[in-house]
């Protein structure tokens, strides 16, 4: 498989998880903390999706979302919360806040 | 509160999975079918897990046998009278959930917490008729429950604050993680993972890419334990099927599988249980 369409897979994949994570957090399903740790108890994931933005860094996922909006269309539309953490210069662990905080 | 009995309605699987995990927090509790061939195989199915655990030294024959011992099988609700919490995990049809629990409440004293195993149905649609729907929520096992470690606690409209920390109490008490949702379709865990699902499938179409491909990568990334194939195969493809309805008419085209599972279905591929889903398994 060329490794450009695996790429592309794995962030189809890896944001369209997040992207309902944070549709959660917004409707008030659960904590931030919370869905992060129902995710690793519920799914086996390794990582929180929450947690795993914040260590790439919000500013990161912000610009790479707003690619696959382009090429996929708008459910990959960055979500507000996303935008207002960027603005705030909340971009995740580097900046000790992000979804979560450090 | 606190909870020195329990009981589990309903002896397939997941009832006796459940079952089997309070058994080994060390509390009592019943398990109760209408059909007594399921209600044998649900013990059958607890007393396997025993075994398994004696054979690979996790516990000793001898308390694999006193924990086996802290369940009783039923076929009728007798000694439900000092249950303090009982779980209904028949299958997933709103009606015959309603009826089973009308008749569960009538058997338990007027305190018990009663809760749901659904994966789907909405706790507050469950809840109408209940005499007492304050002491009424979800608790969402996940399968195998004997091995996931999570159980969502979902509150309904009426239910009460009190039974929530019961329920989240009670989850901690049979070692496991309670995580609080509120309810919506699908709730937490589902939800989030049948997104990233239904994406995978349209990557396959859009990106030509096969099912061994793409879980080959996903495993290797590090992203998820297992690819989304093989991890929809584990989960059950009719479930996984029955899932994603739920959630597209609640949220939308996002949770469209494309009919990727639904041809498989068709064909009687519904997973690992039947042999067959996305892979072929033997054995």
């Amino acid at each position: 498989m060329a490794n450009e369409n695996e790429q592309e897979l794995l962030d189809r994949f890896r944001y369209a998880v997040l992207l309902e994570a944070v549709r959660c957090l917004d409707e008030g399903v659960s904590s931030a903390r919370e869905i992060d740790i129902a995710m690793r108890a519920g799914a086996g994931l390794p990582e929180g999706p929450l947690a795993a933005a914040d260590q790439a860094g919000l500013d990161v996922v912000l610009g790479r979302l707003q690619e696959l909006e382009r090429r996929w269309g708008e459910r990959f539309a960055p979500p507000r919360r996303l935008q207002d953490l960027v603005a705030a210069g909340r971009t995740g662990v580097a900046a000790g806040r992000g979804f979560l905080e450090y | 509160m606190y909870v020195f009995k329990a009981a589990v309605i309903g002896a397939g699987t997941m009832g006796a999975e459940i079952a089997q995990v309070i058994s080994l927090s060390g509390l009592p509790v019943l398990l109760k079918d209408v059909d007594p061939g399921q209600l044998a195989r649900g013990l059958r199915h607890i007393e396997g897990i025993y075994e398994r655990r004696v054979a690979r030294g996790r516990m000793t024959q001898r308390e694999a046998e006193d924990h086996l011992a802290l369940v009783e099988g039923r076929l009728d609700y007798t000694g439900f009278g000092d249950v303090d919490l009982a779980i209904e995990a028949v299958p997933e049809k709103l009606e015959l959930k309603q009826a089973v629990l009308r008749e569960l409440e009538g058997s338990l004293p007027r305190t018990a917490i009663i809760a749901t195993n659904t994966s789907a149905l909405p706790v507050s649609e469950i809840a109408q008729g209940l005499a007492k729907p304050s002491r009424f929520l979800g608790l969402h096992f996940f399968f195998p429950a004997s091995v996931m470690r999570l159980v969502e606690v979902i509150g309904g409209e009426a239910t009460d604050d009190e039974t929530i920390d019961s329920g989240v109490e009670f989850v901690e008490g049979i070692r496991r993680i309670p995580v609080r949702v509120k309810e919506c379709p699908g709730f937490l865990v589902n939800r989030v993972l049948m997104a990233g699902l239904a994406e995978v499938f349209r990557a396959e179409r859009d990106l030509g890419l096969t099912p061994p491909e793409i879980d080959a990568a996903v495993a290797a990334s590090g992203l998820a334990p297992m690819g989304p194939y093989a991890l929809a195969d584990a989960l059950g493809l009719d479930i996984a099927q029955d899932v994603s309805e739920t959630l597209r008419a609640a949220y939308g085209d996002r949770f469209d599988l494309g009919g990727r599972i639904a041809g498989l279905i068709a064909e009687g591929k519904r997973g690992a249980k039947s042999g067959a889903g996305f892979y072929t398994y033997t054995g």
